[in-house]
């Protein structure tokens, strides 16, 4: 697995707990859905993968504990996953958000507009699919016509500022 | 019982073309006369290995195994689709010369 | 009409540019063929039975001389010098080669065209009424709100891997000529309790395998309001939308297995919670898009003068005035009209259009139709604005390329999809049934006794041709090897939207003509004086057409 981000490839920092693995004393692990109670319990630096099939809604009173969210992406083709990160972002989630699965790098600037941070795909991916490219798609497009997502500049209110 | 054997040839679209292509032993052709036909299922899973292969390379897309007659000595698709497929374009007369006919 | 400013440019020639590079690393084997496939598809590029296909938007159906001469341009540059004219308002090129495309791309954008999200599991070119600004009935140009619409779902990054593909369609008039009823969101512009435009929204409309008429979202929905209500209804069809069966995808699924009531709530509920501030496009920005689509200044004519002349031309020539009779329609301004050009000869191919019939009529639009052409769902070019002092001279001019076959809504006005012939799906042919039903019918004065009968083909289950919601709708399927066609009566794509009924077993190919004309010649015999073939069959119900197809099977 490689994790690239908008600066390029970037090292894990989050080790995923397998199924029956016991969670580490200290520092950071990242857990599955049905190992949130007992991480909640736990003192370590929480992140939480969740499923395509999971309700938003559900993760957000949880939000103070976790300081890393990872979004599962069973396959590129779907984009569940985009509206998940989306709706956390509005409900208020101010930590890592990572969509994880074998997402391509023309999706990159979708996933940033989306609210990810961050990408963890599968080694095939990352062997045909060089860093360079990650980046150059995520730039591809400088405005779009959206408004109210993350960083890139919108078209309607590139029109306002010039109205104005 | 196991369905009886029909010869086959393997087809596929030319990747930066599109064109229907049918793999003969010089390569990718455009004409389904020049195709090479498998009358075993063993020499039909190997054409459609080298389909595959081909795919792989970014030749081609989409490699399938059609079933042919070989009657007239040339082989010609049992279905009506892959004939259709075969001949390169629809049954009735079109682009210009059909559309002005029609009109 | 909508002109690109700079960002529309940049946004297009950027979107030219990064598919360029997506055929480059396709090629260089960086994508795969399951990766490039939606990403082609994203621009409109199909691999189809015979070549790719390419797909071009036809936003809402509007066109300028200069676009539709483009269109021509490529047909004869990278294709085969034809295009075909789709039910969604789009066309598509049957023959280019996939290297060409990102120059068939460069070229349309310099026209201030693309074919983004002409295909794909995202948001589908919106569709509209071909009588846009025009009609005199109409409340509001539906084109604003479309080309509103347009900008927001242009490469949104939350809706463009969608379980399936989505297609809004918006009317503002309450005569439906944009199919609203059968699409995944139809939007009708009425009129608020205060008398100010709002809209109406429908949602889970659709044909295919599981045909539903779409059912009421929201009575009354204030027009700021559009996108951030799209966008919830969009996000909560994203996160809940069937993903494990990609015919079960569609929103029509979804809500019809919450059930409208819950599917509303969960939209409502995620209208009241997000952003909609931050969503919503702003007073000035509507205002902008809004100016393009004022009625273009026609000029004042002598309409009295005009009128007696264009009668004096129909006294002598009985083509002129059977033309005039069935392809033009009232236009909001007296003294002018909606002409449709049918692209439906008797034996073509329905909604095909030759490049040097493509300039025709951009010539005549240019000089006879304020600079505008509307593209149908129905595969016809309407010019929306003809002086009728001048209607004569742009028949002649049609007429010398062939585009004067005076059916609009006749029997031989008939949608099919392009089937077996060309699409990769298909089941069976559909074009060469359509010319055949023609040919049967060719006689002009038999098709005006006939009257108002829409019959739409598909050659598959997936319904391009809208065949559920023809007044006959025909189904080409495969049985065992042979190509079968079902036969359903009574389908309605307008405001009194219904499902046809099928009549019973399939037919053979060759069957068809025959079976067509049964029905006709039973609704004939049938019919109260001046009662269309639909209300005839919404009367007469299913058994006599039935007892005259199969009493001798």
């Amino acid at each position: 697995m490689r994790i690239i981000d908008a600066t390029g490839p970037i090292d894990d920092l989050w080790p995923r707990i397998g199924a029956g693995e016991p969670l580490p004393e200290a520092g950071r692990a990242l857990v599955e859905r049905d190992r949130l109670g007992e991480a909640l319990a736990s003192g370590l630096e929480l992140g939480l993968h969740l499923p395509p099939d999971t309700e938003p809604a559900d993760i957000e009173p949880h939000f103070g504990r976790l300081a890393m969210i990872s979004v599962g992406f069973p396959s590129f083709a779907d984009g569940r996953g985009f509206s998940i990160g989306r709706s956390l972002r509005q409900r208020g989630f101010l930590g890592r958000l990572r969509a994880s699965g074998p997402v391509i790098a023309d999706q990159f600037a979708y996933l940033l507009e989306c609210g990810f941070d961050e990408v963890a795909i599968p080694e095939e991916v990352a062997r045909r699919q060089p860093p360079e490219s990650w980046l150059s798609q995520s730039a591809a497009i400088t405005f779009g016509y959206q408004r109210g997502i993350a960083g890139r500049g919108s078209i309607l209110d590139q029109r306002r500022a010039r109205h104005d | 019982m196991a369905k009886a054997f029909k010869p086959q040839v393997v087809t596929a679209n030319d990747l930066i073309e599109g064109d229907s292509v049918f793999l003969a032993r010089s390569g990718w052709v455009r004409d389904i006369a020049e195709a090479r036909v498998a009358r075993t299922a063993e020499e039909a899973d190997l054409l459609l290995e080298a389909g595959v292969v081909a795919e792989a390379e970014n030749t081609v897309v989409g490699p399938y195994l059609v079933e042919v007659g070989l009657e007239t000595g040339a082989p010609v698709p049992l279905l009506r689709r892959e004939r259709i497929r075969a001949e390169g374009g629809p049954t009735f007369a079109y682009a210009p010369e059909g559309i002005a006919r029609a009109a | 009409m909508y002109r690109y400013d700079e960002f529309d440019a940049a946004f297009v020639a950027e979107r030219t540019q990064q598919f360029r590079t997506q055929v480059k690393r396709r090629l260089a084997g960086e994508l795969t063929e399951a990766e490039f496939k939606p990403l082609r598809l994203m621009n409109g590029v199909y691999l189809q039975l015979h070549a790719y296909m390419l797909r071009i938007a036809i936003p809402y159906g509007t066109l300028r001389p200069d676009q539709m001469r483009m269109l021509a341009h490529i047909a004869e540059r990278w294709d085969r010098g034809y295009g075909h004219f789709t039910t969604r308002q789009n066309i598509q090129f049957n023959w280019p080669k996939l290297k060409d495309v990102p120059d068939i791309l460069d070229a349309l954008a310099s026209v201030e065209m693309h074919a983004i999200q002409t295909s794909g599991n995202c948001i589908r070119n919106t569709t509209s009424d071909p009588y846009a600004g025009v009609a005199p009935e109409e409340i509001e140009d539906p084109r604003i709100t479309a080309e509103l619409i347009r900008q927001w779902s242009s490469l949104h990054p939350e809706f463009t891997f969608l379980g399936r593909k989505f297609k809004i369609a918006v009317t503002g008039s309450e005569h439906d000529r944009a199919a609203i009823k059968i699409h995944d969101i139809g939007i009708q512009i009425v009129r608020g309790p205060d008398g100010a435009p709002g809209y109406r929204v429908l949602v889970g409309g659709g044909l295919g395998r599981s045909p539903f008429i779409a059912k009421e979202l929201r009575g009354f929905l204030p027009k700021a309001d559009l996108l951030p209500y799209l966008e919830a209804a969009l996000r909560v069809y994203n996160l809940h939308g069937r993903r494990d069966n990609k015919y079960k995808a569609r929103i029509k699924i979804l809500v019809h297995e919450l059930g409208i009531e819950e599917y509303a709530r969960q939209v409502e509920a995620e209208f009241a919670r997000m952003d909609r501030a931050a969503v919503a496009a702003p007073a000035e920005e509507v205002a902008r898009i809004a100016a393009y689509f004022a009625l273009p200044e026609l000029p004042a004519r002598d309409t009295e003068a005009d009128a007696a002349e264009t009668r004096r031309m129909a006294a002598m020539e009985p083509e002129f005035a059977a033309w005039l009779e069935q392809n033009t329609a009232p236009h909001r301004v007296p003294g002018y009209r909606a002409v449709t050009v049918s692209l439906k000869p008797i034996g073509g191919a329905p909604g095909d259009a030759t490049a040097e019939q493509m300039r025709v009529m951009a010539d005549v639009a240019e000089h006879h139709s304020a600079g505008e052409l509307r593209i149908t769902h129905e595969q016809n070019v309407v010019l929306p604005h003809v002086a009728e002092g001048a209607l004569f001279k742009v028949w002649r001019a049609l007429r010398a390329e062939g585009l004067d076959t005076a059916n609009k809504g006749l029997v031989t006005d008939i949608i099919a999809c392009p089937g077996l012939d060309y699409c990769a799906l298909a089941t069976a042919r559909s074009i060469p049934v359509a010319q055949d039903i023609a040919n049967r019918f060719a006689e002009p004065r038999r098709q005006r006794e006939i009257g108002p009968l829409s019959i739409k083909i598909s050659g598959c289950i997936n319904a391009c041709g809208h065949h559920h919601v023809g007044h006959i709708g025909i189904l080409g399927i495969d049985k065992a090897g042979v190509e079968s066609y079902q036969i359903t009566l009574g389908g309605d794509a307008t405001e009194t939207a219904s499902l046809g009924d099928r009549t019973g077993p399939g037919f053979g190919y060759d069957e068809v003509p025959g079976v067509i004309e049964r029905v006709v010649d039973t609704y004939i015999a049938l019919r109260e004086p001046g009662e269309t073939f639909l209300a005839a069959y919404r009367r007469l119900g299913m058994a006599p057409f039935k007892e005259a197809l199969y009493a001798d099977h």
